[in-house]
């Protein structure tokens, strides 16, 4: 079953310098229970594809965002504030890069997490705090009770990692969408959050988005490569390490230590100048001349492995 | 070239009941001439503070550090400040190197002007020679870091510790901020240029794997100490400390327990965390143990 389905969604920002289009015309779907990784490089627009799901920017902003983000029946973009709040928290949650920048610092965490609790559930202020121990619990914090009165300051960069999780889990919602979960923290303080992420989230869906490629395979079903703004490829996990079609997803992959490092030529293309034909030919050692004046569609090579790329064009 | 003794850093805190924290705990090693030594361990480990301490940025609590037969830490000021152009270190965060009210350009010739040995016309020569080197565009020398990106300014950096002709250079983390196609670009600048100038290196990072990518030899650090340390082949072929197995296959890390409460062990750094922990190991430390040529380790268990 399609617990959300995302269609040309475009989320542009009009500046003064001109349009960044930080998502250009993505389509994306998610099902019951699907664990989908979205990588890419920084400023390729994952995060704000993200947070376009939830609608989570500031009033203030000057956003345009068009297309159709379907869950469970409705559109997301066609609801009021009002009605939207009602999804936040509740229905999707967000799990956000860098926590120690998310979690208030002037709020205990257990008060932060019954929050939420209270907002979405109608609980009395002690019986919320009683269900935020409890979560504090369900993601392995040690002596619960007493760290639900400790302020952020006194958690350590896993731990604060671990309350962020029991925040978005604390409604209960279908959908987690993660930022970077694992950014800034130590090989083995990662490979726990990994681990508890996993089972987590084992009855319900989530949108991982990450650059560590090693997480992305532990954790996730399909993958989703992004990179200036579009989606370039889509297959299962296995697949995207095993045969990966994309020169983009290719370079990506060798620019790893343990694949030997290679670098990819040049650098991502500013989003509000994209070349034109494939956003990638400038630093693609396979581009011809008609790559640099036909954007190439989404098309499926194999059973489930879609790819954006004329070198795979059989027309 | 560089040979550090039982290096030891504390830290205090507290006014009436003053506590120690031992960043760095009695740590020893060499590097010689055209080495790269890489520094894994994860963060609070105290691999920035031995950093710190190579280059005299900070004073250590005790110990003995010899830089090119120099005994550093005798040194008076105005003679350390004749030394400190031959050591140069490259910070984890580019953008918080840079003076954001400087242009790129000005920012490399700042070290040059310091140094007051060359007149303006060959300072400017020397500064598009080393955009140059690093890779970047001579158009950059009039931009400010903010319109750089993070590889950018992370070359401007290296521009810039290049710039007094360094013999050793301390690299703390030089990628952590950065992509992984960014990183693989500058990992390998770093590489191509070490070999190019003959410099030695102290390469530190938490990633292992780029750490084996850019070091002859390892050291692992855990909590202040040099657990194992030994050529960067028999560190990953051959890793005897069980703290060095978790850093290479993060898989078994299940078995660890919360190690965060350490302080106050008399035994092994590790014991808290270790799945072959004996009854010693929380009694008395153990000692580097040379196991194969110059690789070290200080475990009961595997020696």
């Amino acid at each position: 079953m399609t617990l959300l389905e995302i269609t040309s969604l475009r989320t542009w920002f009009p500046t003064r310098e001109g349009i960044v289009k930080a998502v250009n015309t993505v389509d994306l779907e998610i099902e019951d229970k699907e664990k989908l990784g979205l990588i890419g490089e920084t400023g390729s627009g994952k995060s704000i594809l993200g947070m376009s799901i939830i609608r989570l920017f500031h009033p203030s902003a000057k956003i345009n965002i068009e297309g159709k983000i379907v869950y469970k029946g409705k559109d997301l973009l066609r609801l009021n504030k009002e009605e939207m709040r009602g999804i936040r928290g509740k229905e999707i949650a967000m799990i956000l890069q860098n926590p120690a920048t998310s979690l208030n610092p002037v709020l205990k965490v257990g008060d932060q997490i019954a929050e939420a609790i209270q907002l979405h559930q109608g609980l009395a202020k002690r019986a919320a705090s009683e269900k935020a121990v409890e979560m504090l619990e369900a993601v392995k914090i040690p002596a619960p009770d007493k760290m639900a009165n400790k302020y952020p300051h006194e958690f350590s960069g896993g731990m604060k990692e671990r309350a962020m999780i029991a925040m978005a889990l604390a409604c209960d919602p279908s959908l987690i969408i993660a930022d970077e979960p694992t950014k800034g923290l130590d090989v083995t303080i990662k490979m726990q959050v990994v681990k508890l992420l996993r089972e987590v989230t084992k009855q319900r869906s989530m949108l991982f988005i990450t650059h560590d490629l090693g997480v992305a395979a532990e954790v996730c079903d399909n993958i989703a490569v992004m990179y200036a703004g579009e989606l370039v490829e889509y297959a299962k996990t296995e697949d995207i390490f095993k045969n990966p079609l994309h020169p983009y997803t290719q370079g990506f992959l060798n620019s790893l230590p343990e694949r030997g490092l290679k670098p990819i030529r040049g650098m991502s293309p500013s989003l509000i100048n994209l070349p034109d034909g494939c956003r990638f030919h400038p630093r693609c050692d396979y581009a011809t001349g008609i790559c640099k004046t036909r954007h190439p569609e989404m098309a499926e090579i194999g059973n489930g492995h879609f790819v954006r790329c004329l070198l795979y064009d059989r027309s | 070239m560089i040979e550090v003794k039982d290096l030891r850093k504390y830290f205090s805190s507290g006014i009436l009941k003053k506590q120690y924290i031992k960043a760095v705990d009695g740590v020893s090693f060499r590097i010689e001439r055209g080495e790269t030594l890489g520094l894994v361990g994860e963060s609070g480990c105290g691999k920035t503070t031995v950093g710190k301490l190579l280059l005299r940025l900070i004073e250590p609590t005790s110990g003995k550090i010899s830089f090119d037969g120099i005994d550093l830490l005798q040194l008076k000021k105005k003679e350390l400040r004749k030394v400190r152009p031959r050591m140069q270190m490259i910070f984890q965060d580019p953008e918080a190197s840079l003076n954001p009210r400087m242009k790129i350009g000005d920012s490399i010739a700042e070290p040059l002007k310091l140094q007051g040995t060359m007149g303006k016309s060959e300072i400017k020569d020397k500064v598009s020679e080393l955009i140059e080197t690093v890779g970047l565009n001579p158009e950059h020398v009039n931009r400010y870091p903010y319109q750089l990106s993070g590889g950018q300014n992370q070359r401007v950096v290296l521009a810039r510790v290049l710039a007094l002709n360094p013999d050793f250079i301390v690299a703390d983390e030089p990628t952590s901020s950065l992509d992984v196609s960014v990183q693989a670009q500058i990992l390998n600048l770093i590489r191509d240029l070490k070999r190019e100038l003959h410099l030695t290196l102290l390469f530190i990072s938490h990633d292992l794997e780029v750490v084996r990518h850019m070091s002859d030899r390892i050291a692992v650090m855990y909590h202040g100490k040099i657990v194992e340390i030994g050529n960067a082949k028999d560190i990953f072929n051959d890793a005897r400390h069980p703290y060095t197995n978790t850093l290479i296959s993060p898989a078994s890390i299940e078995d660890i327990k919360n190690t965060s409460d350490y302080h106050g062990v008399s035994g092994c750094v590790f014991y808290l965390g270790c799945p072959f922990a004996a009854e010693i190991c929380s009694k008395k430390e153990p000692e580097m143990v040379e196991i194969g040529s110059g690789h070290w380790v200080a475990c009961y268990y595997s020696s």
